[in-house]
């Protein structure tokens, strides 16, 4: 599989960014050691003027370096978490629903129509204006809006799994229906929703950032969001304080989807095969 | 006060709101008008819930009202400090124990009535005391007002009423409404709460929610020649940046309250046809005040709030927060009222060194990790400057060992947790002073305040000897005497730091340079504008 994705130029290209920014969140407290908000120097300085500072600093004096890498991992942090959240939320309700079916399966799938009904960005925006911004609450926020695809895709597995030969030997043994359904039929259901996470992934770095442009983020870490929004009010004097965060979300969740992408064309194949 | 939850500014919702006013903004104000009128057009960065200025005494409500409906004097630049407006002179007793108000003569209301003194004693009575934020406090001890004829009130006080105080509460408490259109209703919920009637130079035209307000020129005005221009328009424009924009476009003539953001205004004063004004805001300073809740065990140490002050670099917070619009400050009456201001108080130097050494002596010494106390830091979300002094704050306490987290907030979310449930340590606070520290200032501080009072001393601090100068003061008639007790509350607040003030700050405007008569007197912005032109 790894071979397969290494051939096609789009995982490569969006795994080597991926890669690097991976790296960058997980060792950013080595590339940027310290408060990534203490003030570094005078405000507004233009990018690639200050060697001490190459990418310049915003309205405070906080380097936008610093603040990238920093940024950097609450995005991974964020988009991680809420995909781990949305998927094992979605797999266990869909796997509960496709397995179980009758009214179990009613039932739950009416309470995923209710999710989907809203757009998940209302839901988010709603939850964090109540629940209040932290970094936990922001990435249940995103899952919040997230799981329902895991689950529709899982049950959709499962019904068709639920028939097989193996299923029903395994009902022959005596084996108990959630022991089943956990331990045969859910790690089959998997791979199409694995494949949907990265995409899942991207969209709620998206969401986050968009959460802490509006003023949702969590005001105690840096956020890309963030230093977009706080950017925008120099938009005209100091464009590059929302521009440079800016490209590092594009850079971020182009690579995500270019990845996603290509898993999901090798999937597709192997199976066509 | 309450000006600024309704007016301010980029909370969450207004945000939201604001995209969905530019995408309507093409659907912007093509009324029909006649040929030939002149129309000055006007930002308008928030639509109050309630407009009626005798009931919220608001900046964000005079903004748009006092076009309408009239205080009975308006702050001046000439001796003395005020204009008459619909009052034409006033005069207190020797014993404090009445004020008698002489009226304008000829004034009649939008609807044709005709402007006599049942209409102001209605006001005082019904409305400004009972209902209105600020009138609850100053007119708390008004008995009765007399109306001997037409144009001639008494108001009668049981407690003595320093005329000093009076006079500085004019033009913020007394708009006066029309009897005939407000008695016997609910004066909260009355329809003329939305489409005003007044006795002002505009007449009220419309409202489009999320579009824009409309006064046209009122034709029976009683300073004949004014109005000079024929239409106000507020277009709502809840996105500073859109206020820029539209200025430069011509779309717009004026952007008041600093709409167009500090770090824009180097740019814009430099583009041609647009002028940046900075007078017109003298009796509307801002102060950014940190509050203290004395409940923290911290905090309620004298030496910890000593610390804190020490370690605030007020130089820092005007050049690079305010970038010079603003000036540093000394207590709790800002400079720019120098009937009040005394310079004799206790100033804290920015001194880390000193400010670790009074945390020490305190004796909350550093952990391991080399914090001291955490705390949670609560800035109000009403302006850019306020979250950005937040966000100084923060590093500037870790420096001197104090972990502080900081908790945002929207605006009611903001109001709750500070005013009501008293779920902060420290926050920081846009409060307003008003011409005198009675109306607004002495409430932040004075002991026995109601829980839920925004902008009023709720972090449970009280000290009998500031509440004794507060409360002699209220009723010390003599002017001289009066401000001697009001450097005494300076003194004793800025030696005892129930909170701390930072910075004094006041607004800008940017306008065309077609606009005549910006910032004829120090109220300008939410004055009446009879007199702004409008130049070809």
């Amino acid at each position: 599989m790894i071979r397969e994705l290494a051939r096609r130029p789009e995982a490569r290209v969006g795994g080597a960014l991926l890669l690097l920014l991976v790296a960058v969140a997980a060792l950013a407290p080595a590339l940027s050691p310290g408060d990534p908000l203490a003030i570094a120097g005078r405000p507004l300085i233009p990018p690639l003027t200050d060697p001490a500072l190459p990418l310049g600093t915003d309205r405070l004096g906080r380097s936008l370096l610093a603040g990238l890498i920093h940024g950097a991992r609450t995005s991974v942090t964020i988009g991680v978490v809420s995909a781990l959240v949305a998927v094992a939320v979605g797999m266990a309700v869909g796997t509960a629903a496709g397995f179980a079916g009758g009214l179990v399966d009613e039932g739950l799938m009416r309470v995923v129509d209710a999710f989907q009904i809203v757009p998940g960005f209302l839901l988010a925006l709603a939850f964090v204006s109540v629940a209040g911004p932290s970094l936990l609450v922001v990435a249940v926020a995103i899952a919040l809006g997230a799981w329902t695809g895991p689950a529709r895709l899982s049950r959709a597995r499962v019904l068709s799994l639920r028939e097989a030969d193996f299923v029903a030997s395994a009902r022959v043994t005596g084996m108990h229906p959630v022991e089943i359904a956990v331990r045969q039929v859910m790690p089959l259901a998997l791979p199409p929703v694995l494949a949907v996470s990265s995409v899942i992934v991207a969209g709620a770095i998206l969401t986050e950032a968009a959460l802490s442009f509006l003023g949702l983020g969590d005001p105690n870490v840096v956020t890309w969001g963030g230093m977009i929004a706080e950017g925008r009010n120099q938009l005209r004097s100091a464009a590059w304080l929302s521009i440079i965060p800016g490209l590092a979300l594009v850079a971020t969740v182009v690579s995500i989807y270019l990845v996603g992408e290509a898993v999901g064309d090798v999937l597709a194949g192997r199976r066509r095969r | 006060m309450r000006a600024l939850f309704s007016r301010r500014l980029i909370s969450r919702r207004s945000l939201l709101g604001s995209a969905a006013a530019l995408l309507g903004s093409t659907a912007l104000p093509r009324l029909g008008f006649a040929a030939g009128a002149v129309r000055l057009v006007a930002a308008a960065d928030s639509e109050p819930r309630q407009l009626n200025p005798a009931i919220v005494a608001s900046n964000g409500v005079f903004f748009i009202a006092s076009k309408v409906i009239e205080p009975l004097a308006e702050a001046s630049y000439d001796d003395g400090g005020l204009r008459p407006l619909l009052a034409t002179g006033w005069e207190g007793s020797e014993d404090g124990s009445s004020v008698t108000f002489a009226l304008r003569e000829g004034v009649s209301w939008h609807d044709g009535k005709p402007f006599t003194s049942a209409d102001v004693a209605f006001s005082a009575m019904e409305v400004w005391k009972p209902l209105q934020n600020i009138g609850r406090g100053v007119f708390a001890n008004l008995e009765a007002v007399d109306t001997p004829d037409d144009h001639t009130a008494v108001f009668r006080f049981a407690k003595p009423m320093p005329l000093q105080l009076i006079a500085n509460a004019l033009p913020v408490v007394s708009a006066v409404l029309p009897k005939h259109v407000y008695e016997g209703t609910d004066i909260a919920e009355n329809p003329a709460n939305a489409a005003l009637v007044g006795t002002g130079p505009f007449v009220w035209g419309e409202h489009r929610p999320g579009e824009y307000y409309l006064l046209r020129k009122n034709p029976a005005y009683w300073n004949a020649g004014e109005p000079r221009v024929d239409e106000v328009v507020f277009r709502v424009l809840p996105d500073r940046a859109a206020a820029a924009s539209s200025l430069e476009a011509g779309e717009i003539q004026l952007a008041a309250f600093s709409a167009v953001p500090l770090v824009e205004l180097d740019r814009i004063g430099k583009v041609p046809g647009l002028e940046v004004v900075t007078k017109g805001y003298e009796a509307l300073t801002y102060q950014l005040v940190v509050e203290i809740n004395h409940r923290n065990e911290h905090l309620k140490e004298l030496k910890v709030r000593q610390a804190i002050a020490h370690a605030i670099d007020k130089a820092f917070v005007l050049d690079t927060i305010f970038l010079g619009y603003a000036t540093a400050a000394t207590g709790p009456v800002p400079a720019n009222a120098p009937e009040f201001h005394t310079d004799d108080v206790t100033i804290y130097d920015f001194d880390v060194a000193k400010a670790n050494a009074l945390l020490d002596e305190a004796g909350f010494a550093r952990g391991a990790d080399g914090t001291r106390v955490a705390l949670r830091l609560l800035p109000a979300p009403y302006f850019n400057e306020t979250k950005q002094f937040g966000d100084y704050l923060r590093r500037a306490l870790a420096a001197i060992g104090i972990d502080a987290t900081i908790v945002a907030n929207d605006s009611a979310g903001h109001q709750k947790a500070v005013y009501t449930e008293h779920a902060f340590d420290l926050a920081i606070a846009p409060t307003v002073f008003r011409g005198d520290p009675a109306i607004s200032t002495t409430i932040l501080v004075r002991s026995g305040v109601p829980d839920g009072v925004p902008f009023s001393n709720q972090g449970g601090y009280a000290n009998a000897e500031i509440d004794r100068v507060v409360d002699e003061a209220l009723v010390t008639l003599d002017p001289g005497a009066r401000v001697e007790l009001y450097h005494q509350f300076q003194r004793l607040v800025t030696a005892d730091l129930p909170l701390i003030n930072v910075a004094d700050w006041s607004f800008t405007s940017v306008a065309s340079d077609r606009v005549e008569n910006i910032a004829t007197n120090p109220r300008w912005a939410v004055s009446n504008w009879a007199d702004v032109g409008l130049a070809d």
